[in-house]
């Protein structure tokens, strides 16, 4: 146990063999589906967290003042960032598929719209906020909307910038990146991580959709 | 790793003749100091045991306590036996590890895993089933139970009291008595009581000790425990959740009286405290903050007015 | 040996382009005082604040009523807000995220044995790791400060050495930081730079979120000590609502600072639980799975999936301050219950976040030390999972006497019981592995076995807890504060020691002093069983928690607790005295496997190379083979050799190639 003259003096330099650069690729890519996944798990805890206060204090209705006069926030804003929203995950699915086929170029255009779709639904979203009949703290429903309106621009926002920065990167890499053709043949290590990226990114984009929709039929409908 | 390495030859050998039977020996240990240790517990310390047995609930919690650890005091012993034994009888030598057992044998033994796995899933079940026969059959064991209390207690007579917490205070209202309101707590004694908690600014918490009450005293929330007084004595009113500033200073004393005693004091203190009585907001389950009125005052929350006919029958607002 | 005799060994990484000028990724990452590093980041922290707190106070002007009303929530939250992004802004962490807007790689990381590593934005988990062990200290010993203003004050029933108003802040401040501390005081220091060395990896899956997660824990540590000069905070670490909503300037401190923490959590357990599920190196199956990657592979679910109620449960609450919503308002349509349900639904999955690592770090001690194999291994891990899922159904038991749901208490009576089931069985694994050991008393086993003997007297307490009955007794009182003393600092901070004194030599390659560290263990040991028992009775006989005034009759129960825990609290000093004495002072090389463990990370090169292994292994069997006869090597280690007990390489003297396998004879 004392023997210090085992402990290495060795300058050693890095190296991979290709075994070991395949088994980091796959390692990586993996970790985006996985990864991704395990975002979409947060973030839905933490839209669960805002639906159980919806819920409670919808039930508990204290004082009497769950929704006095069954008011709403502005319902046509509401439908407006619903349907952006929606779309745009739609435009965005519809890409992913485009992008698994090979063709880049829709792709792209996709996912711009769907990038141009969150901010003019986070656009909404603020300017809705701006236009509410109540005071943030005139009822339960008027807390629970202010509290799901700062999360939805939180997730929008991230949503976006995800969106954003893949399609960035796409520009960036150009056609050398390996982005240009079917999955099968993005063979460079690169285009397989770029590709497990915006898949999850994708599925975050569907998520939001979903729980937007949910939300929505919670603050406008029910 | 010369010294280290394992020497086959070896353990089976010591296994066969020097091996001491060690889990005879443990049980043996283990079964002296539990049969020793928890008579002892039970008959000496076991009635002394907080929070005594001024009330039923106190009683039951009392007992409930002393079987848990009656329960509790084998697994301890078992287990620093256990240890104890290790460390004396397992040490390293003191030059070079000896060979202990290696080997699958030595990674799971499904007799023992299994066997632990039952013994705590028994265990552990028994003190679910026991804990929630006690609950019941305590109508609450005196905790809160909130507005709508679905563990009542049968007796004709209830005594309702109501305990309202504020910074950093507790008061009491007699709502049997006119619905005066004093700063001490007085109780009959032999008397089923159902003390109403409620607060007026922040979570309070009313723990009675001597009577084992604690309820949680929410704004606007009627939070009823209940419990029956066996002997009279004097009791210690403490607020057990964090309140603010003066937390630490809000506690006050009651006392359980006789019967008559009590209906003497009850009555004579309606009289007295007549004048004041008008002063204060209508008697009701809770209290709302006047949010219009600069004065502090406060006006009763409408939404169920108090009926003493119909003590716990209309459904409250469960916040 | 010197420092300097220590950079012999310097090690050349890959490819060390130097960095390109220019805005956003341009930002040197040289070395060099003029690049970024943790003093620019306080220069961003302090710029933030001002320019919040500014613009806090504009847009509050703006609303007659909050402008005059005296109330500074919205500056306060505008000042912390941008303090933190200034502080991640100065240490630069968003240089790639802003740079990825027009998709520029990350830049290349350059690696240097320069000491001033430890105090940058860096992606070798190794650096995170040993801030992380700096900083939860920090944390840990200004918790620990304010603990003996707590003990000070109560040895006497009536006289004051506080006001009531700086002891309440005291009181919450001790727990909050406590609490966050605890959050990351495994996972943050061991888990990240143990694990990718204990399943084989070269990296962490996300290294910029690991990094990330330490500045952002940081932050939030000056984000609560901000409370102290507001004027602290009043409502204890649980900040129930409505005192949250009556309180001043220090409440907003409390909610950021837990959002940002549990950002922090979040992004520590999303990293780590990708790394464990993605990097394990071929052949580490999840039956070879170290057993402290389960316990954090545990953690980090609990990490990943309960912080985000916390983080909401925050938010809420600040946009009650600023906002004026009414989420924790009854008399406003909001509910205080709604607090309680959200903290706890976070709170209980955060008291097991800060018991399993400390069972994982056991688990892994006691085979080392014991020389035999790990008993009922898929027991402990089904354990840890079972542990984990069942603390999401159990957060009503802190509610038993709040009035809500009575008729949910038997459940959560049964649940509650039921995980001490799961829990136990780290005494099974722990006793078995005792089972005829030869055990060695080094300073890491007392450590473990400490945590045997407290742990236990925390959870059969617990079980009297969750008994509804006794409840009414014991909830609030100081039976429930000394039970989660048990738990937490009796379980996870000793473990958290032991697992200090057992890897430091691998992260630091310096040894600790063996009598510096048991004089440490049976002060630590002794004080504190002597201080939190007595507490046991002091609860029983009446007295509640966060009181300045207790029964004149308790007073020799509490001035004993108090003069244990200020001998508990100087046993720290040893430890610090221990740590700088061997680490800077008087460096003792350590080596590469001092306690001669078949863990991974103890096979490769000490101090461990920027990318961890040689080659990356290819494992080939559980690492806890102690004792066993032609047991199979524990992986291959590539170019290098077999590593095992029946590794015949082994025999042949210390190979070339940097991996030594040495002789070891226990003391």
């Amino acid at each position: 146990m004392t023997d210090t003259t085992s402990i290495p003096k060795r300058a050693t330099v890095y190296s991979d063999t290709p075994e070991e650069r395949e088994f980091e690729l796959r390692a990586a890519v993996s970790s985006y589906w996985t990864g991704g996944r395990l975002f979409i798990g947060m973030f839905a805890f933490l839209l669960a967290s805002e639906a159980f206060a919806y819920f409670y204090l919808r039930s508990s209705n204290n004082g009497q003042l769950w929704r006095p006069n069954n008011i709403t926030a502005p319902t046509g804003i509401g439908w407006a960032i619903e349907f952006t929203v929606v779309a745009s995950a739609l435009i965005a699915l519809f890409g992913q598929v485009r992008l698994r086929r090979g063709n880049v170029l829709d792709w792209e255009v996709a996912g711009w719209t769907a990038v141009l779709g969150g901010l003019v639904a986070t656009g909404l979203q603020v300017w809705q906020l701006t236009k509410l009949p109540f005071f943030p703290g005139a009822s339960g429903y008027a807390s629970c909307f202010i509290g799901w309106a700062v999360m939805n621009i939180l997730m929008l926002l991230g949503g976006t910038y995800w969106m954003e920065t893949t399609l960035a990167r796409s520009l960036r890499m150009g056609g050398a990146s390996g982005v240009d053709g079917p999955d099968q043949l993005a063979m460079t290590s690169s285009g397989q991580i770029f590709r497990a990226n915006v898949s999850a990114c994708t599925y975050f984009w569907g998520f939001m959709a979903v729980g937007s929709t949910l939300f929505w039929v919670m603050f406008y409908l029910i | 790793m010369s010294d280290t390495a394992p020497r086959p030859d070896d353990a089976p050998v010591a296994a066969a003749d020097g091996e001491p039977r060690h889990f005879a020996r443990m049980i043996a240990i283990w079964l002296m100091l539990s049969l020793i240790l928890d008579p002892l517990f039970y008959f000496l310390v076991g009635p002394h045991v907080p929070p005594g047995t001024m009330t039923s609930t106190a009683e039951e919690n009392q007992f409930d306590f002393n079987i848990l650890i009656v329960i509790a005091l084998p697994v301890l012993i078992a287990v620093w036996v256990y240890l104890g034994y290790s460390i004396v009888m397992w040490r390293a030598p003191k030059s070079g590890v000896a060979d202990p057992v290696g080997g699958e044998t030595a990674r799971t033994h499904l007799g023992v895993q299994a066997a632990w796995i039952a013994i705590t899933s028994v265990i552990v079940l028994f003190l679910a089933g026991f804990g929630t026969f006690e609950l019941i059959s305590t109508n609450g064991a005196g905790g809160g139970e909130g507005p709508n209390p679905i563990w009542t207690p049968t007796a004709a007579h209830i005594l309702p009291i109501q305990v309202i917490g504020q910074q950093w205070a507790f008061t009491y209202r007699y709502p049997t008595f006119g619905g005066f309101e004093t700063k001490q707590l007085m109780v009959p004694v032999d008397t089923t009581i159902a003390f109403h908690v409620t607060s007026l600014d922040v979570i309070h918490s009313f723990w009675a000790y001597q009577l084992s009450i604690k309820a949680d005293a929410n704004p606007q929330v009627d939070n009823v425990a209940f419990t029956t007084t066996n002997h009279t004595g004097s009791v210690t009113v403490r607020c057990s959740e964090l309140c603010g500033l003066w937390h630490g200073a809000m506690f006050n004393y009651g006392q359980v009286i006789s019967k008559q005693a009590f209906e003497n004091w009850a009555t004579a203190t309606e009289k007295a405290n007549a004048s004041n009585t008008k002063l204060l907001p209508p008697f009701a389950w809770t209290y709302v903050p006047d949010a219009n009125g600069a004065d502090g005052g406060y006006y009763n929350d409408t939404v169920v007015p108090y009926s003493p006919s119909e003590v716990y029958g209309a459904k409250q607002p469960a916040s | 040996m010197t420092i300097s005799a220590e950079r012999e060994t310097e090690v050349v990484y890959p490819d060390p382009t130097p960095p390109s000028s220019g805005w956003f990724q341009g930002l040197p990452a040289r070395p060099g005082w003029l690049s970024q590093h943790i003093g620019t980041a306080a220069i961003g922290a302090v710029l933030g604040y001002l320019l919040g707190h500014w613009l806090g106070n504009v847009i509050a002007s703006g609303y007659d009523y909050v402008a005059n009303s005296g109330v500074t929530s919205i500056a306060n939250t505008g000042g912390i807000a941008l303090g933190a992004l200034g502080w991640l802004v100065g240490i630069g962490a968003l240089n790639y995220p802003l740079a990825k807007i027009i998709g520029k790689e990350p830049a290349p990381e350059f690696e240097t044995t320069s000491w001033t590593k430890y105090f940058r934005y860096t992606a070798d988990h190794k650096v995170v790791g040993m801030q992380y062990v700096i900083g939860v200290l920090l944390f840990l010993f200004t918790g620990g400060l304010l603990a003996m203003a707590i003990r000070t004050e109560l040895l006497t029933p009536t006289s004051h050495v506080f006001g009531p108003g700086t002891y309440i802040a005291i009181v919450s401040e001790h727990g909050t930081i406590m609490m966050m501390m605890a959050t990351s005081v495994v996972v943050g220091p061991l888990g990240n730079w143990l694990v990718p060395l204990m399943i084989g990896a070269r990296r962490t899956a996300f290294p910029r979120v690991e990094a990330f997660s330490f500045w952002v824990f940081s932050a939030g540590y000056l984000v609560i000590l901000t409370a102290l000069p507001y004027g602290g905070f009043p409502t204890g670490w649980t900040g129930y609502a409505p005192l949250q909503t009556q309180a001043g300037g220090g409440m907003i401190s409390y909610l950021a600072g837990f959002a940002l923490i549990g950002t922090g959590m979040m992004a520590a357990g999303f990293n780590l639980a990708v790394t464990i599920v993605n990097y394990r190196a071929p052949g580490m199956t999840w039956s070879r799975v170290p057993i402290f990657v389960w316990s954090i592979l545990a953690t980090c679910a609990l990490l990943t999936l309960a912080t985000p109620t916390l983080f909401a449960a925050g938010l809420f609450g600040i946009l009650d301050h600023t906002a004026q919503t009414a989420f924790y308002v009854t008399e406003h349509g909001g509910s205080s219950y709604l607090w309680q349900n959200l903290f706890w639904f976070f709170g209980h999955p955060e008291v097991y976040i800060m018991a399993l690592p400390g069972f994982g770090i056991v688990a892994e001690i006691l085979p080392v030390f014991t020389r035999k194999p790990l008993f009922a291994y898929k027991v402990a891990a089904a354990g840890m999972v079972g542990v984990a899922l069942l603390s999401f159904f159990v957060w009503q038991h802190h509610l038993f006497q709040s009035g809500i749901n009575p008729d949910m208490r038997p459940l959560f009576m049964l649940t509650t019981e039921l995980i001490s089931i799961p829990t136990g069985f780290i005494f099974l694994v722990g006793m078995g592995t005792l089972y005829k050991a030869k055990i060695r008393f080094e300073v890491p086993m007392l450590f473990a076995l400490a945590l045997f003997f407290n742990f236990l007297i925390g959870g059969v307490t617990g079980v009297f807890l969750s008994d509804v009955p006794v409840n009414v007794t014991v909830h609030g009182g100081f039976f429930v504060l000394s039970h989660f003393h048990y738990t937490i600092m009796g379980g996870l901070i000793f473990a958290f020691f032991g697992g200090l004194y057992f890897w430091l030599p691998k992260m630091t390659g310096k040894s600790m002093n063996k009598r510096l560290g048991q004089i440490h263990f049976w002060m630590m040991f002794v004080f504190f069983n002597l201080t939190f028992f007595p507490m046991f009775l002091i609860g029983l006989l009446g007295q509640p928690r966060r009181v300045f005034e207790y029964q004149q009759n308790l007073q020799a129960l509490n001035t004993f607790s108090s003069i244990s825990a200020f001998i508990l609290g100087s046993s720290f000093l040893v430890f610090v005295a221990n740590f700088v004495w061997s680490i800077f002072i008087k460096p003792t090389p350590s080596p590469a496997n001092p306690w001669d463990s078949l863990g991974l990370e103890w096979q490769t090169a000490s101090p461990v190379p920027y990318y961890n292994f040689e080659r990356i292994p290819v494992v080939l069997t559980d690492p806890y083979h102690y004792s066993e006869d032609g047991a199979p090597a524990v992986a291959d280690l590539g170019e290098t050799v077999l590593v095992g007990v029946a590794a015949p390489a082994a025999a042949d003297g210390p190979p070339d190639t940097g991996l030594v396998q040495h002789e070891t004879s226990p003391e």
